[in-house]
């Protein structure tokens, strides 16, 4: 069976996405470049029996060399590796973007032109003639919706006759403004065919007047020495970029002119960018969005969280069964605390997964993203992020998870990195759930001040963070602020949506699995055997190195805990009752992950065991402290690199011991 | 008369004249849509936060430090 490879080619908001995930529907593949930090999403469908693969690129405006995924994308598509090249364009801006169709014209390799929302230029009142543009750019154009599940038999056709006739682009009008740049005839001539395979000597030419770091560098290398001079005499000033893209428009504009038919746009705003777009109401209405969005979206996720429920029950369910058969004690502990709790924790994760990536969909669809993308373009810029890394922040208040799969729609790895790094440091629900009881209880009318401390640490906290990791994940050229396109607000297809939504749980459930029953049998198994006569590693190695823990204004109790929150924040309490009371830990963390109630004297005990400097550096220590084991499996499905997760992982058990270690410092000269 | 983009107000319009910045910066804003010769109104303009612009009947935002390299001359609508 014969394979063929499509490559997508489209600016963003182009549709790429929607029609990538309609292609390959839950045939998708997540992965990196080799050896670079640019996300590879592959795919494959079937169709009259043939298998064709889907490489999605990641290009983002132009085929120039500004950034490492537009080198990867047309180093990728020249090198042949792909049969056929489909360019997206969106008919409501077909001006603005065929520029990639421009830009890509002159590289060596099949391709056809896809004219995508024609819902929305329909809206417009536009009218586009197909035929006379096919007849312009002599490659097979369509014009279709690309949520429009009933139009694919159109797609599929014209990809079958673009195969077929190898069709490339017919440049000669688009060479013919080239030819009227001083200089380009000259350059053209000292440059041959197949001088770098799979470009033409007019595309390289161009390239070259543009400046382009990489053709340039290439043709020094390829070209004989009295060629490169001449070349290098020829070249202007730096502003060839310029030239070549009023070329590249001139010729649009021709493309475009009696092709395109209908009234202009009105250019006012509508009532709802009036709003986001507003000087002060703005960041209000935006957070005001996402806090929306968050809440709808536990609607879809609280039938599947009911679920984990069911695995609680199931747990004791089967431990008591198993424990009237006489099964060994270690079997059940590692069936029911490792196999089904983890089973609880991952369907609960799903459950946020499936209303994040539901609910963030959405928003990209609708086109709001754009719109909080340049709310809070400057504030985010700070930290060397997109306007949209605002929303994994936000997200993160309630749960981490939450908001590491929200760091989806951050199109850029090393930010995506970056914001997950981030969202870490935002307390999350669980720690919201134990601060101000911690607070309450040993510091009376002063916790206030607690949770306000915990807030300004958390932006101090963010902000060095970003500092430290942003210099090696972030280019100096994705520092640069936003130059986007605010799309037109769509309506949402549903179907193509929820396919999305489900086809991105689904995977997020296989990758996490692994990862939640790793962490839960470590903790397990350092934390078997306890009781009351205490036997467990954890145990040992907690009271062994008490003297240092104790520094850090841990006793050897609140470091287990301490160790237990970064599986789970909501078991740290369970873990401290037990450990003063004389009880299990490992069943204690067990219960308190599971919502049993606290203890009704839990505020006695802690005051009779723990001081208050002890207290703060707790409270700052587990706030700080690893999420919890599913956002880490969480972190480790949205960036695909263990090296990263672990280095956030460990960073962040560092930093929160060196927190503690500060605030009881600070504890012990207060009190 | 040429001025900087950002000093253009709300709803005036205005003809790009001249583009300057590094490859980045001109790869990008031509790949956009803006191009010396090219026509566009300015939509909002407030501090701190990215220019709104239409041009190429597409709604652009350019964050205010990148708007430093491009030129415009105001047209009367």
């Amino acid at each position: 069976m014969s394979t063929t490879t499509i490559a997508l080619l489209g600016q963003p908001n182009s549709g790429k996405s929607t029609l990538f995930n309609a292609l390959t529907g839950l045939h998708q593949h997540v992965g990196n470049w080799p050896g670079k930090t640019v996300e590879k999403k592959e795919g494959s469908f079937a169709y009259k029996g043939s298998t064709y693969d889907v490489a999605d690129l990641p290009g983002s405006y132009s085929m120039s060399a500004n950034s490492d995924e537009e080198v990867i994308t047309r180093d990728f598509i020249a090198s042949g590796n792909a049969d056929v090249v489909c360019i997206l364009a969106d008919s409501s801006q077909l001006e603005r973007s065929l520029f990639m169709l421009a830009d890509y014209a002159g590289i060596d390799a099949p391709c056809f032109l896809v004219l995508n929302m024609e819902d929305v230029a329909k809206e417009q009142g536009k009218t586009i003639d197909v035929a006379s543009l096919e007849k312009k750019l002599g490659i097979p154009v369509m014009l279709f919706s690309a949520t429009d599940t009933k139009a694919y038999d159109k797609f599929y056709t014209t990809l079958e006759r673009a195969l077929k006739a190898k069709s490339r682009i017919d440049v000669s009008a688009l060479e013919e403004e080239y030819e009227k740049l001083e200089g380009y005839n000259e350059i053209k001539e000292q440059i041959h065919d197949n001088v770098i395979p799979g470009y033409t000597p007019m595309w390289l030419t161009v390239k070259y007047l543009e400046n382009d770091k990489v053709v340039s560098a290439k043709l020094k290398s390829e070209l004989s020495e009295d060629k490169v001079a001449t070349i290098e005499s020829l070249k202007g000033d730096n502003n060839g970029a310029i030239a070549t893209g009023e070329c590249k428009f001139k010729w649009i504009d021709e493309l475009v002119e009696g092709t395109v038919k209908g009234k202009k746009k009105t250019i006012k705003l509508g009532k709802l960018d009036r709003i986001y777009t507003h000087r002060f109401w703005g960041k209000p209405a935006v957070v005001l969005t996402v806090v929306l969005g968050l809440l709808a979206s536990f609607i879809p996720a609280l039938p599947i969280m009911a679920v984990a429920s069911v695995f609680d029950i199931l747990k004791n369910f089967a431990g008591e069964a198993l424990n009237s058969a006489g099964c060994s004690p270690f079997l059940i502990g590692l069936l029911c605390d490792v196999v089904i709790q983890s089973m609880s924790y991952v369907t609960k994760m799903l459950g946020f997964v499936f209303g994040v990536t539901l609910v963030f969909g959405l928003l990209e669809e609708v086109g709001v993203m754009a719109r909080i993308s340049y709310v809070f373009d400057n504030t985010m810029g700070k930290l060397g992020l997109q306007g949209k890394s605002v929303m994994p922040f936000l997200v993160s208040f309630g749960c981490t998870m939450g908001g590491a799969a929200g760091a989806r729609v951050i199109d850029n790895w090393g930010q995506k990195i970056l914001t997950i790094a981030l969202a870490w440091a935002v307390p999350c629900g669980a720690a919201w759930a134990t601060i101000p009881m911690l607070s309450t209880v040993f510091f009376g009318p002063a916790a206030p001040v607690v949770i306000i401390a915990v807030l300004i640490v958390m932006i101090l906290h963010m902000w060095i963070t970003a500092k430290i990791f942003g210099a090696k994940l972030i280019n100096k050229e994705d520092r640069c602020g936003m130059i986007m396109e605010l799309p037109p607000y769509h309506k949402p297809k549903w179907g193509a949506l929820f396919r999305y939504v489900f086809g991105r749980t689904k995977d997020t459930f296989f990758r996490v699995v692994k990862v939640v029953l790793l962490v839960c049998l470590i903790f397990w198994l350092l934390s078997y055997g306890s009781g009351a006569t205490d036997t467990s590693i954890l145990y040992k190695v907690g009271t062994a190195i008490e003297p240092v823990t104790k520094f850090f204004g841990l006793p050897w109790q609140l470091f287990i805990a301490f160790i237990a929150a970064s599986v789970g924040k909501e078991g740290a309490i369970g873990v401290i009752t037990a450990l003063y009371t004389g009880g299990s830990y490992g069943e204690g963390f067990a219960q308190a992950m599971s919502g049993a109630a606290r203890a009704a004297n839990l505020g006695d005990i802690l005051l009779a065991n723990v001081s208050r400097p002890e207290a703060l550096a707790f409270i700052f220590a587990i706030t700080f402290n690893m999420p919890c084991v599913v956002a880490l499996a969480a972190t480790y499905q949205e960036i695909h690199s263990v090296k990263w997760t672990a280095r956030i992982a460990l960073y962040y058990t560092l930093v929160s011991l060196a927190l503690a270690c500060a605030a009881y410092h600070i504890g012990l000269i207060i009190w | 008369m040429k001025m900087k983009l950002k000093e253009l107000k709300e709803n005036s319009i205005a003809v790009v004249k001249g583009l300057s910045g590094d490859s980045r910066f001109i790869g990008r804003i031509t790949s956009i849509g803006l191009t010396p010769g090219c026509r566009i109104s300015v939509i909002k303009n407030d501090k701190n936060r990215p220019i709104l612009l239409y041009s190429r009947d597409t709604m652009i935002s350019i964050n205010r430090k990148e708007c430093e390299g491009i030129e415009v001359e105001e047209v009367m609508a």
